[in-house]
């Protein structure tokens, strides 16, 4: 079942254009957007949040219209949202913090509301810190009480913005395992320039550069697109779009390989790689 | 040891919450030691009633005790969710807050020291409860306001809760400045009813652009067209008797507007849907 439908989104801020006619369809699991910085992913979610309008192209979102102001109101009651950015009241404990949000939500029965906080702090593993202010805790644990408040009321769809960004591995690995989980049963969009993130968690994929969908499919289609294209060598290959050392030494290079070369397995950052490299390949090859 | 046992009729009436304070008192202190009586009162007992007393403890033991401007608003009869959203309210953080005091108090001052000044503190005493609203949209003031904005409460309540709050801690800053002006006591209240009216009209317009903007066009209009009247010295068109009338006609006429389409509005909160 498709919950978000984009079609031929289009967002400028001044003269500069966001977002440029983009296409993207997601359903139950983890769809993941990923690209460089400033490539438009962060403008794209805010639309799939509603907080951005796209100036051109049509947005559905389970199966409402977020153009009209019911509708938008009944998106939001199933939406759950954390921003790039996302900021905090500092002088708020957790608790208090994640209650002033399920307030903005609307849950108006103080006891529900109290029983719906702590269920988020425990599934985000904050109980010991919840009545600690937010200005004593760690970037990582700020990020969970971000993930906490996203996941309030149990939404159906759930937007999170560079969820993993300036955490440990650590961190890392315990955001992914939540995110994992809750991405089972509901709609997760998500946004990383991490690539590792991207194929530990999504089932679908959409690489965005310069404000375009360069490739939309699972991250193994995108994988195979790098089949053929990797290959090892004592060194540095004039021919490859980017090649680096490896710990064994030998130098893994990405690009068109020359005959005779030793083709070894790609990975997904390889596909990203060659795709984000393929307009200056051309450019170099015209 | 416990030698007698609540008869029948008495834990009939303490399990149902109709015993008499003695009885109740009585029958708690005894069922604390007895576990016939305890056995006894547990196939008379509402379950759910149980559930939900125990929740409520739960609830009032678990939750964090309220900050201390959450619990005198809940004190003044204000609802603990709207307390919860007015402790959120950027503008009510102290260096604004002394900010508009500092601008004010010096402004005092001068038209103490010289009273022309007392001109340019009937112009600037409108400006600090604007500028409070206007802080407490500003987007980067707001840590929260993206997640603000993609939550369902109705942005035009929230705006209107914050502007409330804000007038309430800052017009007494402005009535505390004013009361030190020299001379008469009427240019101590003469900025009151102007104030609301641009407010109203600041509000008001939030139908067709974000607060920030509304805010900064209504401020701006107002010091367009009172700076150059104080400079030269004619501010009366704009504070008399019948000025007082058509502020407060544009206070009551933007309020009741903003009722009228208060289900048809959609607040633009900066760049959203």
């Amino acid at each position: 079942m498709t919950t978000v439908r984009v079609h031929g989104a289009t967002k400028s801020f001044g003269r500069t254009r966001a977002l440029d006619s983009v296409d993207l369809e997601a359903g139950l699991g983890v769809t993941g957007l990923l690209g460089p910085n400033g490539a438009g992913k962060t403008t794209l979610l805010r639309i799939i949040a509603t907080v951005l309008a796209p100036d051109r192209g049509t947005v559905s979102l389970l199966g409402r219209d977020p153009s009209r102001p019911d509708d938008r109101t009944r998106i939001r009651e199933r939406l759950g949202y954390l921003p790039q950015d996302a900021g905090f009241h500092r002088g708020f404990t957790v608790f208090e913090f994640i209650d002033y949000v399920a307030i903005l939500k609307q849950m108006t029965d103080r006891r529900a509301r109290h029983d719906e906080v702590r269920r988020v702090i425990a599934l985000t593993g904050l109980a010991t810190v919840s009545a600690k202010r937010i200005r004593a805790l760690s970037g990582g644990m700020r990020r969970r009480v971000g993930l906490a408040q996203a996941m309030l009321g149990d939404p159906d769809l759930l937007v999170l913005d560079e969820p993993t960004v300036g955490l440990d591995p650590e961190q890392r690995l315990r955001f992914r395992e939540m995110i994992s989980q809750a991405g089972e049963g509901r709609t997760v969009v998500l946004s990383s320039h991490q690539t590792e993130d991207i194929n530990a968690l999504c089932t679908r994929i959409a690489v965005i550069h310069q404000g375009r969908a360069r490739f939309t499919g699972t991250p193994t289609e995108l994988t195979a697109r790098a089949e053929g294209r990797v290959w090892t060598d004592t060194q540095r290959s004039p021919a490859a779009l980017a090649a680096w050392r490896t710990g064994d030494g030998a130098y893994r290079n990405v690009g068109e390989p020359p005959a005779g070369a030793e083709l070894i397995p790609p990975t997904l950052e390889d596909a990203y790689l060659l795709l984000m490299g393929e307009p200056e390949l051309e450019a170099t090859r015209s | 040891m416990t030698v007698w046992h609540l008869d029948p009729e008495a834990i009939r009436r303490y399990s149902r919450g109709v015993a008499p304070p003695g009885l109740a008192a009585s029958a708690e202190a005894h069922l604390m030691k007895c576990a016939a009586c305890r056995g006894a009162i547990s196939s008379y007992v509402d379950l759910r009633r149980v559930e939900a007393i125990w929740h409520e403890v739960a609830d009032r033991v678990d939750a964090p005790r309220r900050g201390r401007p959450e619990r005198l608003l809940v004190r003044l009869g204000v609802g603990e969710a709207t307390a919860r959203l007015v402790a959120a309210t950027p503008t009510l953080r102290g260096p604004w807050l002394l900010a508009v005091a500092v601008v004010l108090a010096l402004a005092a001052w001068a038209a103490q020291v010289d009273e022309r000044f007392l001109r340019m503190f009937l112009v600037l005493a409108p400006l600090g409860p604007l500028a409070g609203v206007l802080v407490a949209f500003a987007g980067g003031l707001d840590p929260t306001r993206e997640i603000g904005l993609a939550a369902p409460y109705s942005g035009l309540r929230l705006l209107l809760i914050r502007t409330a709050a804000v007038m309430a801690v800052t017009v007494p800053i402005v009535a505390a400045a004013g009361l030190a002006l020299p001379g008469s006591s009427w240019p101590a209240v003469a900025w009151l009813l102007p104030t609301a009216g641009l407010t109203c009209a600041a509000l008001a317009l939030t139908a067709r652009m974000a607060p920030v903007v509304a805010v900064g066009v209504v401020a701006t209009a107002w010091v367009l067209v009172t700076a150059p009247t104080a400079i030269a010295g004619r501010l009366d068109p704009v504070f008399d008797g019948g000025a007082q009338i058509v502020w407060l006609a544009v206070a009551v006429g933007a309020g009741t507007w903003l009722a009228a389409t208060r289900n048809t509005v959609t607040l633009k909160l900066g760049r959203s849907a």
